[in-house]
């Protein structure tokens, strides 16, 4: 029972367009010193799944200096390890429209006879979870693919591309693409299970008909058809979805609940993450810091409240920072006030500029400028 | 097998116990205790190592070389895991004559000759595993050569009324050694021996063969190599250093060393990437700061949660300090909790140690008789009891 995984890389670049502008949405920052595909790649490591793809489109050069030697994730291997699964391009075919094109392209690495299951992951949903579980469970329901899902609020009603009737053996009855969620309902969590020689024959199969979507043009078709037995895998522990940067804010925000980064960061299952050999953060005179996630390096003279701060960060005296996300190396010069905002890298705010935003729609100031 | 020949390679001398530790090397090797929050000593000459240039180290240890030898791994976290050199963990090991435990400094490195020879270096390195400072060694390599010196010593000019407990230079205007007294009670100079060597190899093997067939020697470098180097008529030099440089060797230094890292202008900046320190990371999340904490003046490391009150301390990585808990000027290791309404004032609290609630640890100097004050010390691994008082200078 041996599984291997693949990553999308660059789902949703769009929806959170001004923070993706300058590298694939896996390795936009997180939680003060994380990028997306920390998770990912975490649970894939500390579930014993070290054969990874990783499949890219475009702006994958902060990804690739974001994972390095792989060391971090012990994934710097002799015989397994991680490989970037770049566009293969062969005159008229591009750049992926959909999943099931860009796992076709990854078919070479997929074609490997030493691996029973394939673990396939979108990058943009955070949990912490053991996945050798879920395939357990797979292998047992004897189903042809299983999806990870979890149970959502339906009150305020929210959009989700994957919603999934059940029958209580979990088995999924009906599935419905893009819309709101009912009771009752599992979300998908963009975490698939397959056999994998039955993936490879799929691929082949959609391929020749010119099928791109994986949720619609195959399960939700092949389910209708009764051609195909789906199984929900559920997860009861915290599920951070990032679709947009609304969502992405209020995940930021969530990590000041205790319960939420208990189970995030499970210390029997850590996430990894780049060392960047920082001192601890000094806290300097005049500061005054509340209800704060703070990363290594920093200097705060300043105030902060309720926000989460990255990596080398420099708050100065009588600035004030609240409810904000602070990315690496930022500069926040004396008297500055930010209230709802999202700072990018090495973002320098000159003393005195007053940013305000709202939890709906943060101000998001883009990498290396200055406001 | 062929190893690339090396310029220089770098000895670390990390086979001392640190009795004078007591509880915080009970159980773990010097150059393994914690430093500044997220270091441990061996970090220094590590990353003064490879930020000089040198890529090959060896560390000489012997007492509970476990944790140490954890912590060095394959030497990753200071790029060490190199394929021509990199880091080498070095035990006595039995041979077929002859085995024994590394005797004095000297010792150690005699015994360990086939391994440097093996690089053939042009020159050797001494280092020690727990002193606090950051050093170009480059520099002084670069002057030992320009001396075509057979050893250089890097000295620090230390107040003469303290000269008495060091190893003390005497040089002439060029900077040549003329004598060298071990902890002179009258010192004639105040350059001290910061326990920095280069020597030239050739000579310095000779001079550990003979050092080992002399049977009155403790073989110790101050006590006995460099003294007959001086008196055989070789080239000495000393090579002053300027900057911040502890020996940690004692409780008092060990915390004091901490608190050298605090402040706006702290006698040593760990926040400058300037000769940065680099030690192995765990995977922590972001510290977290709660409503009602206040931290002043302090280091706080990643994956520690603070409730309580922090003044002019180092609250180390993945260290709890929960609601209405005070430290003032301490140095708390990794991963202890201090649990709700305990304070502690200058101490010293231990790795994986637990404080009880309510606890009373160590206490303000301006409060007590010189004689009657020190920091106060709680073990690794050790828990302190609800309402327990620890008394300043109190090791438990």
């Amino acid at each position: 029972m041996k599984a291997m995984g693949v990553i999308f890389s660059n789902i949703y670049d769009n929806t959170l367009a001004q923070l993706t502008n300058v590298r694939t949405v896996a390795s936009l920052p997180f939680g003060g010193r994380y990028r997306f595909i920390d998770f990912v790649l975490s649970n894939m490591s500390n579930s014993g799944i070290f054969n990874i793809g990783v499949i890219t489109k475009y702006n994958y050069r902060s990804l690739m200096d974001h994972l390095g030697n792989l060391s971090e994730w012990d994934l710097n291997r002799k015989n397994e390890g991680l490989v970037f699964l770049p566009p293969f391009v062969t005159g008229n075919t591009g750049v992926y429209k959909g999943k099931l094109e860009a796992l076709h392209s990854a078919l070479n690495f997929l074609d490997n006879p030493d691996y029973d299951y394939v673990v396939v992951c979108d990058s943009t949903v955070l949990c912490n979870l053991d996945l050798r579980s879920a395939i357990q469970q797979h292998v047992k329901s004897g189903s042809d693919v299983t999806i990870l899902a979890n149970r959502e609020p339906f009150d305020p009603p929210k959009k989700h591309p994957l919603i999934m009737k059940t029958d209580p053996d979990n088995h999924v009855k009906e599935i419905m693409i893009d819309t709101y969620v009912q009771p009752d309902c599992y979300v998908g969590m963009g975490m698939f299970i397959f056999g994998r020689k039955h993936l490879v024959d799929v691929l082949e199969e959609t391929a020749a008909k010119g099928l791109v979507h994986l949720e619609r043009d195959f399960l939700q078709r092949k389910l209708n058809e009764n051609a195909i037995s789906i199984s929900v895998f559920p997860v009861s522990g915290v599920v951070l979805r990032n679709e947009d940067i609304r969502s992405y804010y209020a995940n930021n925000m969530a990590l000041m609940k205790k319960e939420v980064r208990d189970d995030l960061f499970n210390a029997d299952r850590p996430i990894y993450t780049k060392v960047r050999d920082e001192a601890p953060t000094y806290y300097g005179a005049g500061n005054h810091v509340i209800n704060s996630l703070i990363a290594d390096g920093c200097k705060i003279c300043g105030t902060i409240e309720s926000s989460v701060i990255f990596r080398g960060v420099l708050v100065d005296e009588t600035a004030k920072v609240s409810s904000s996300i602070i990315m690496q190396d930022a500069r926040i010069g004396k008297g500055a006030q930010l209230e709802c905002v999202i700072l990018d890298k090495n973002v320098t705010v000159n003393p005195g500029t007053v940013l305000k935003g709202t939890p709906e729609h943060p101000v998001i100031i883009q990498k290396g400028e200055t406001a | 097998m062929i190893f690339r020949k090396k310029d220089c390679i770098a000895m670390i001398l990390a086979g001392g116990q640190g009795s004078r530790l007591m509880v915080l090397t009970e159980n773990t090797a010097k150059p393994a205790v914690p430093f500044g929050g997220k270091y441990r000593l061996i970090d220094f000459p590590l990353s003064n190592c490879v930020n000089s240039g040198i890529d090959t180290v060896g560390i000489l240890t012997q007492y509970q070389p476990l944790q140490l030898n954890e912590y060095i791994g394959h030497g990753q976290p200071w790029g060490l895991n190199s394929t021509n050199g990199g880091i080498h963990v070095l035990s006595p090991y039995s041979k077929s004559q002859n085995s024994e435990w590394y005797k004095g400094t000297a010792n150690a490195i005699y015994q360990n000759i086939s391994f440097i020879e093996r690089y053939n270096p042009t020159n050797v390195l001494i280092l020690s595993g727990d002193h606090i400072y950051k050093m170009d060694y480059s520099k002084m390599l670069s002057m030992h050569t320009k001396h075509k010196a057979d050893c250089t010593i890097a000295v620090l000019e230390v107040p003469l009324a303290e000269a008495s407990r060091f190893g003390i230079m005497e040089t002439d205007k060029s900077g040549r050694i003329v004598a060298f007294q071990e902890k002179p009670k009258v010192p004639k100079s105040n350059k001290a021996s910061m326990g920095i060597y280069v020597f030239r190899w050739e000579i310095l093997k000779k001079y550990l063969v003979e050092d080992n067939e002399d049977p009155d020697s403790s073989n110790d470098f101050g006590k006995n190599i460099i003294p007959k180097m001086i008196d055989d008529g070789h080239r000495l030099f000393a090579y002053d250093f300027e900057g911040y440089w502890k020996d940690v060797g004692t409780i008092e230094s060990l915390w004091q060393s901490n608190m050298d890292i605090l402040g706006e202008k702290p006698l040593l900046d760990m926040r400058s990437p300037k000769n940065r320190i680099y030690a192995r990371n765990y995977a922590h999340p972001c510290s977290y700061v709660a409503p009602g904490a206040e931290i002043v003046n302090s280091y706080v490391a990643e994956g520690s949660t603070v409730y309580g009150k922090v003044y002019n301390s180092i609250i180390s990585t993945g260290c709890v300090v929960e609601e209405d808990a005070e430290i003032h000027n301490s140095f708390i290791m990794p991963n202890a909790v201090i649990e709700r309404r305990s304070v502690v004032r200058f101490a010293i609290i231990g790795e994986d140690a637990l404080v009880h609630a309510n606890a009373k640890i160590g206490d303000d100097p301006a409060f007590y008789a010189k004689k009657d004050w020190g920091i106060a010390v709680v073990g690794k691994d050790k828990v302190v009891a609800q309402n327990k008082i620890m008394l300043p200078k109190e090791i438990y």
